[in-house]
Parts: structure tokens; sequence; C-alpha cells
């Protein structure tokens, strides 16, 4: 009823989708699969945040002792690793150590943001819940969002420079600690080195005020976005934050923590599970021999060694691929990129509720339920395992679809009799240790879902913080800045955008700009004398582009923001950056 | 006339109840939560419960409501109307949710009358549960529209410990009350004076402070509410829209066709007056673009003297639903105590 729903496996034949049974459906796809594998070609699978952890489960299950690849990840991965990787660098893990119970009574927040109120409406109200108690709020980022206004202080940034401002901060808190030895939290490996690559950032008040509250909180969160930039800053940006929370001593004390804030429901309980090229169930790494040994026992098949590729190498290098509930030119960076190469893969499989472009262009394609449809368990951001059960029938022939990777896991002789989710999530229990006994607690406590048991806390090293790049990305040839907005864009979320009330009532203004659009503020837009609406030029070293503009009251003078959604129409100017400088004239 | 029944003869009267037509009560969940759902036996009934999240009013407006049926026949269309006939009965209902029926009712009996609704509503008796003790978060004292009901009701039912006291309130009460042989007998004087007592003292234990709706609603009707505050508490709402989805008098809806191979239904289904598109026009124009200010029209409308001069009462019942579900914090008694005062809360 709500969009085109997938309702019979299909098969192409002579480049035409046919409509065929179950088993010829999936005995094709077995068939085909084992073909390529035995001509040397590679193949690999791709999870989706949007599965359940069942599903993904059962995906990272086929892909590693059915296929015999470690071709296996997540297309979203490709924005969230870098912070995944920044944080991991500093206490070895990327899983959260504060809960939304914890924001709410903090008495400090330091929130590193797209936009929350928009992106994670539930964390967001969390935070405003601990701001109605007199929380100190301070945000950090280029746009005076609804979180920044509601801020005690609002730390401006221009796209990339986030690091200087979090350095900025550091040394504020460094300056402190070394006036007051007492009110050093903790001296990680690495201090010394930190204390003299900040040693001579400048500080300025408000630098100071945020050290301030931040270091006489006893109880601080801090929640951290994706963030945009060149290179490697991405992954920067997440170490400096998480180093800021461990020398204040609020990364593992009790009421306090940080919160990676990461798009889609269940992010974390595909990593979990394993859908990640380097990291098993139970998010062991790739080599841990008690964890291969562990799985090799309970799959009944040794598990490949070999490094697998990340999903944007993973779509530009295999012959065959399932795709599982996910259609990657939404997702990754380089939209347009990810389909050429998806439109040139020899065998595609998809499995999806919904007709995406990735279902168009399949060889099969394997209809599933949706969220309503199905049954099984997601693992939220504050690693919160919750039931999800069923509300209504799925439309057609569509099975739900850990059922659907079961039956395809048989065909690779890794079988198991299960009747129902929850006997993939007794699997799961023993595949990913954290989740044993997790079956027994979710019938047990309800609505409120199963909280994972966190983490030993392990010990943290204090990263040196590096030179912090001076140099400005704007030049006078080039005097603003481009930045493709991280903040995910819910507009090409199938379930959002094939859903006429929920496109409606979150996008509706992109009906107006079916061609995309770039943000400009209003003082640039007045001093080049546009309207919104009207195009412009965008010309940086990699290219130019002509795109309508729209205008916005809480951008930076400078700045230009082009929603994710949209990414694609400027790829030219962009290139493999998500921030570059652009010179901006009328066309 | 006031009636009296003993609390074992409840069930036989629910049997009777189940009987003649499809009864909705309050019932227990698996998880212990509380839900309005139709019920089987008379068991099922809870009886000693906090009012659910979501209100009754799917009972007379569902959340997605077929209205219209239309069919392709070669090169036309045939439509044709959908009505709901079911005789229900809502059973023990507090009386906030009883009043919030009355509302939506007024409100769909204007001109131009809505059928589909009516239909619905005449055939829903009403059998309300008065509330002894108020509920945490409620301030129906405010809006008169509970502990005690004197009017909205087909029956009202209070507990007086070994029997229940019954007041009918309609034709639609006398008849499930009167067809009833041997289960009910007159009111004793003193059971009139104990629900006399009962309801003075619920009115004396509400924990929320009296919500001040007459000086807010003499603010906001002539206009003396600044723009500038609508703007500062907008940023305190994260345009989720459950205060509309859990609210006892909101109506509003949009309609949407659902269907495939040449069959639609035309539905009305709730919508939010707090989305950026419920007020989108086809043009692209849109006269709420803010959330200012479609935050001031549902407070303008919910607060505003309007339905005060037309029959006495404000735009809210009291329930404290918007409390428990606000993502921000522009619940009805905070935004209600910042209009008042001309200041939010910081």
């Amino acid at each position: 009823m709500w969009g085109e729903r997938v309702r019979q496996p299909l098969r192409r034949r002579n480049g035409k989708p046919e409509s065929v049974s179950w088993d010829e459906a999936l005995d094709h796809i077995a068939g085909r699969l084992k073909a390529l594998i035995g001509a040397g070609k590679p193949v690999g699978v791709l999870g989706s945040p949007r599965a359940t952890n069942e599903e993904n489960y059962l995906a990272g299950k086929l892909a590693r002792a059915g296929l015999q690849t470690n071709n296996v990840d997540f297309s979203y991965h490709s924005i969230c690793g870098p912070l995944f990787a920044g944080l991991e660098e500093v206490w070895g893990e990327h899983t959260p150590t504060a809960s939304l119970c914890d924001i709410a009574s903090s008495q400090a927040i330091l929130l590193l943001e797209g936009n929350l109120a928009e992106t994670h409406p539930r964390a967001a109200s969390s935070v405003i819940k601990a701001v109605e108690n007199g929380a100190h709020l301070v945000t950090i980022g280029f746009r005076s969002t609804q979180m920044a206004r509601r801020s005690s202080l609002h730390l401006q940034t221009t796209p990339g420079n986030e690091r200087e401002v979090i350095n900025g901060v550091l040394a504020a808190i460094l300056d402190q600690q070394s006036e007051d030895p007492t009110r050093v939290a903790a001296r990680g490996e690495g201090y010394e080195a930190l204390w003299q690559d900040v040693r001579s950032v400048k500080r300025t008040d408000e630098l100071r005020q945020a050290a301030e509250w931040i270091a006489r909180a006893e109880r601080a969160t801090f929640l951290l976005a994706c963030s945009d930039g060149q290179g490697d800053q991405p992954r920067e940006v997440a170490a400096a934050f998480a180093t800021l929370a461990a020398i204040t001593g609020h990364l593992d004390r009790p009421g306090s923590g940080l919160l990676p804030l990461l798009a889609r429901s269940n992010v974390r309980g595909a990593c979990d599970m394993g859908v990640i090229p380097e990291r098993l169930p139970g998010y062991d790494p790739l080599d841990d021999e008690r964890a291969r040994q562990r799985l090799q026992n309970l799959w009944g098949k040794k598990l490949p060694l070999d490094r697998g590729w990340g999903a944007e190498n993973l779509l530009q290098s295999v012959s065959g691929l399932i795709v599982v509930a996910d259609d990657p030119p939404s997702v990754v960076p380089m939209g347009r990129r990810a389909m050429d190469a998806m439109a040139g893969i020899e065998f595609l499989v998809v499995l999806d509720a919904f007709v995406t472009p990735t279902v168009r262009i399949a060889h099969a394609v394997l209809p599933i339920a949706s969220f309503a449809e199905t049954e099984g368990t997601l693992t939220n951001m504050e690693g919160r395992v919750q039931k999800l059960r069923t509300a209504t029938n799925p439309p057609g022939e569509a099975r739900m679809g850990w059922r659907v990777l079961a039956e395809l896991c048989a065909r690779f002789d890794i079988g198991n009799s299960y009747t129902s989710a929850t006997d993939v999530l007794c699997e799961i229990a023993q595949a990913a240790p954290r989740y044993a006994g997790i079956e027994q607690r979710l019938s047990e406590d309800g609505w409120g879902g199963a909280l994972l048991e966190d983490f030993d806390s392990a010990k943290f090293v204090v990263r040196p913080a590096g030179a912090t790049r001076g140099a400005a990305l704007a030049s006078a040839g080039r005097p603003h800045v481009l930045v493709r907005d991280v903040a995910f864009d819910w507009g090409r979320d199938p379930l959002v955008s094939f859903s006429p009330t929920l496109s409606r009532d979150y996008q509706s203004e992109r009906k107006l700009f079916p061609n995309g659009f770039v943000e400009m503020c209003k003082g640039d837009a007045d001093a080049l004398n546009l309207g919104g609406g009207r195009h412009v030029r965008l010309a940086s070293v990699h290219g130019d582009a002509v795109v309508p503009i729209r205008v916005r009251a809480d951008l930076k003078p400078g700045v230009l923001s082009v929603p994710y959604a949209f990414r694609d129409q400027v790829a030219s100017v962009l290139g493999t950056d998500s921030v570059t400088a652009v010179n901006v004239e009328p066309p | 006339m006031a009636f009296a029944i003993e609390k074992r003869a409840i069930t036989k009267w629910l049997q009777m109840l189940l009987e003649s037509g499809e009864v909705i009560a309050p019932v227990r969940g698996p998880c212990g939560d509380i839900l309005f759902s139709t019920i089987h036996s008379p068991e099922q009934v809870a009886w000693n419960f906090q009012n659910p999240l979501p209100p009754p009013k799917q009972f007379v407006l569902p959340q997605t409501d077929p209205l219209v049926t239309i069919k392709r026949n070669g090169e036309r269309y045939e439509v044709a109307p959908t009505y709901d006939d079911t005789r229900r009965i809502l059973f023990n209902v507090r009386s906030c949710d009883a009043k919030g029926i009355a509302f939506l009712t007024r409100m769909y009996e204007m001109e131009p009358a809505d059928a589909s609704y009516l239909r619905r509503a005449n055939n829903l008796t009403i059998i309300s549960l008065a509330c002894n003790i108020p509920c945490p978060l409620g301030f129906c004292v405010c809006t008169g529209s509970g502990p005690f009901l004197s009017d909205s009701y087909d029956v009202q039912l209070t507990d007086l410990g070994e029997s229940y006291l019954v007041e009918v309130g309609s034709e639609k009460g006398e008849a499930v009350v009167s067809g009833v042989p041997n289960l009910f007998r007159p009111a004793t004087e003193d059971e009139v004076s104990q629900r006399k007592r009962l309801e003075t003292e619920a009115k004396n234990h509400f924990e929320q402070e009296t919500c001040h709706f007459a000086s807010a609603m003499r603010r906001i009707s002539t206009g003396r509410v600044q723009d500038a505050l609508w703007e500062k508490m907008s940023d305190w709402c994260l345009e989720c829209g459950g205060c509309n989805m859990v609210c006892p008098t909101c109506y509003c809806f949009s309609v949407k066709d659902l269907g495939r191979d040449g069959t639609w239904i035309r539905c009305r289904m709730w919508d939010s007056c707090q989305y950026a598109a419920f007020t989108l026009e086809a043009s692209g124009h849109n006269p709420r673009a803010h959330r200012k200010e479609r935050m001031k029209r549902r407070f303008f409308h919910k607060v505003s003297a309007q339905y005060y001069q037309r029959d006495a009462m404000v735009g809210c019942v009291g329930c404290g639903r918007c409390i428990k579900v606000c993502l921000g914090a522009t619940n009805m008694p905070a935004v209600v105590g910042a209009i008042r005062k001309g200041k939010w809360n910081e």
C-alpha cells in the first residue's frame, strides 16, 4: 500500500525480471554463486543497519562459512567507519559508555553534532531534559541548530576545523589540570605528548568556560556525530573527542560517558553480528584464535583468514553480491559511482521489502518482510536489545528475512533447523558471547528490551593531538567552503521515501527541488544578489556544477552545505572530498 | 435517579453487555501495560489502572478511517460510502476520555455534519468510571472534565467499596441499565452522599497545581502573547507530533487513497498540525512554515475562548497524556503556564 513492494521472487531472464517460485529462485542463486566461487571470482555480502540482528547474523554466517569470504560489510560503515576507528584508538572499543538516561541526568553535555534534533530526536529529548534541569550544554558545529540555540555555549566551526575547536577545549582543560594537580582525573599513556602538542593552541574565554563546565561536572556526557573533513580528519576528530572524555575522567565514570550518534536503527547490531570485514560476531578481531575456534565449532566450517573488502571497495570488485535490505547508492558517499559499479556486477542478488534502485538492477530479487511484518531483535545506539513483534502480514509471497537467509545458508551446507527468529537469537548467544542470556532477559523484561552489559572498562590511551592544521581551506580564489552534510538524510531511506506520509513530513521542501539544491546563508545570497531557487555555479579544484540554492538562516557566512541526499548533484565539485573550497558565482 | 450495583453482580452485567454488542474496556497486556481493547469475557476488564497512553477516541475516530470505496468499472468509477454500524459499549473509560469523545462529537456534528463519524458515535454507549484518586499527571479539575462527571456520559460508575453507584446520563444509558432485571437497585441516600464526599476528596488530591486556563485563555484570545515567546517555546519542541496522537480532543486528519488493482479506499487518517507539511499547499506555499506558527496555532485552538463561549469548555480535557509523551518540554500545563506568565520558564 505504501510505495512499491516486492511481492514475488524475481529472476532476470533475457534482461527481464520474471516471477519464479521460491525454490527456483533460491536454487538458482545458490547455483550461480557456487559457479562464481568455483571459477575463482570474488563474491561478497552486504548486511544492513536496517535489518535485524538475526538477519545480519545469518548474512555474516552465509558470507564467512557459506561463501568462504570475509567480503562482508554494510554500506553505512563507509560513513561511520572513521568515527569507530577514532574511538577505538583511544579505548579499544567504539561502543557507547553512556546511556540515554545518563544524558538526561548530566550536568554538562558536549555535543559535536550534525543536527541532533532532526537525526536523533530521542537523544535530543534527553538533552532537552538535562538542559531543563540546568545542565550546561556546549555544542560544536557549523550550523546554528535547535540544540545550538538551546545551548549554554555554541562553539561555531567551519566545516573541517572541528579538530581545532576540540584541541582548544583540550588545551583549556590541561591548563586547569596543571594549575590544580588534584583535578587530573587520569594520566593515561601519551599524556605528556598531548600536553606538548596543544601547548600553543589559542585559548579563548569561551573555550575556558566550556572546559570549566566539563571538568567540574560530576556527570558529563559526550555526544559525537559523524563529522565532515578531508582525508583522515573525521577519524582524528573522533579520537580527539574521545581523548577529551578520557582525560576529564568522564569516559567510563558511572553516569558519565561517550555516545556515538549513528544513523538508522541497528548499526550497533550489525557490528556486533560481525557484518564488517575485519570483525567476527562478538566484535572479535578476524585473527582472534579463540573466537575463530568458537565459530568454527558452532558453524562446522573452517573460516577464511584473508582480509575482506569494505563496502565501497567490495562494490567495485566483486563478481557476485548479495545485498540484504539496503540500497548502497543511497548510502555510500559516492552514490553514482556505486550505482555504476553495481550495474557491472555479474550476479547481483537483493533481499528487500521495497523496490529500490538496487532491486531494479538485480539479477535475482527475494521479497522479504518489512520491520512491521517480521520478528527479531535490534540493538539500539545505547546497546539496548529490543524485540520486534509482527504487527501485520507481509504482502504477496514475501517471507521474513531470517527465513530466507536460513534457506540460503542451508544450500551452502551451514543450515540449522531454525523454527523461529528466537532460535537464531539463541545461536547468536553462542556466536557473540555478550548476547548470552539475552533471549531469556527479553522474554522477562517486557517492552523495555535488555541492555547489553558494558565492556570491562578498558584502559584508555591518550592520543597526542598532532599538529593542528591552521591552514584554512578557503582562499582568495575560492572564498567559500562547500560541505557535504553528513547528518543522515532520511529522505532517501526507502522506509521514508516510499511512504507518502513520512516523506511529505520530513522532506516536504525537497519536492520543490527534485534535482537538488545547495544551502547558503542569507548574507552570502544577498552579497551575490541571489534569492532562493536561483542557480549558482560552484567551482572547486575538482570541477564545477550549476545548482539551485536555498537560503538558510542557520548557516555561517562562507559555508555552503549540500544535503546528503543531493551529494551526487555536486559530485563533480566535491570529487572525493566531503569538504572543499569553492568559488560561487552566478551561472 | 441513581442506582447501585453490587460488585459481585458486575460480571453478570458485563455478560449481558457482551451479548448486546462489542464491549471495549481497559485490558492488561502481557507486559503489564493497559490498553483499550475489545473484550470477550468479563474477567478481562481492568478495574484498578492508570489511564492508558492511547485514548479510546480510536473507537469513534479510527486512526485509519475508511470513508469511501472507489472501484474502477470499465471506463467509469463507482463510488460508495463506507459506514461502520457496529454497536459498541465503551466500558470503564475515565472521565477525561468520556469528555473527550463528547468534544469530538460536538465538533463533527456541526454543519456539514460528518455522517461517518456520527454513525459510530450514535452507536456508542459510554460507561465511565469516576476517578476516586486522580492520576499523577492529570489536571482535569482545571478543565472541568473530571475527576467526576456531571454530563458527557451515558452511565457513570463510582466505586463505593462494596458496590458501584450507577448514574444514568442519557437514554442510551437508560437502555443498558433498565433492561436488566434484578441487578440494579435504587441507590440509598448514604450511597449518594458518599459519592459526593468522594468527589470532594478526589478534587483535593490533585498533585498538579491548577493550570490557570482562565488567565491563559484571556491572554491568548486577546492577542497578548508575544511572537518571541512562541519562537522561544518552539525550540523546546522536537516536532514529533506525539501530543496530537495521544490527545483525546485532537481531530485533525488528512485524506489518503489506499489501494491497488483498481480498488481504492479513501481514508481519513490522523494527522498532526505540528508537522511542517500539514498546511503545505500544492503551490508550495505554506501558511505555517515555521514551527512557532504551528505551535501557536495548536495552543490557540485548544486554549482560546472559542469553545468556552460556545460550550463553556476548553479544548483540553486535562488527561495529562501530552506531559507523558512529550519528547521536548512543551506540554499543555507548561505552555499554559508560560502564556499566563508571558515568559518561558528557563
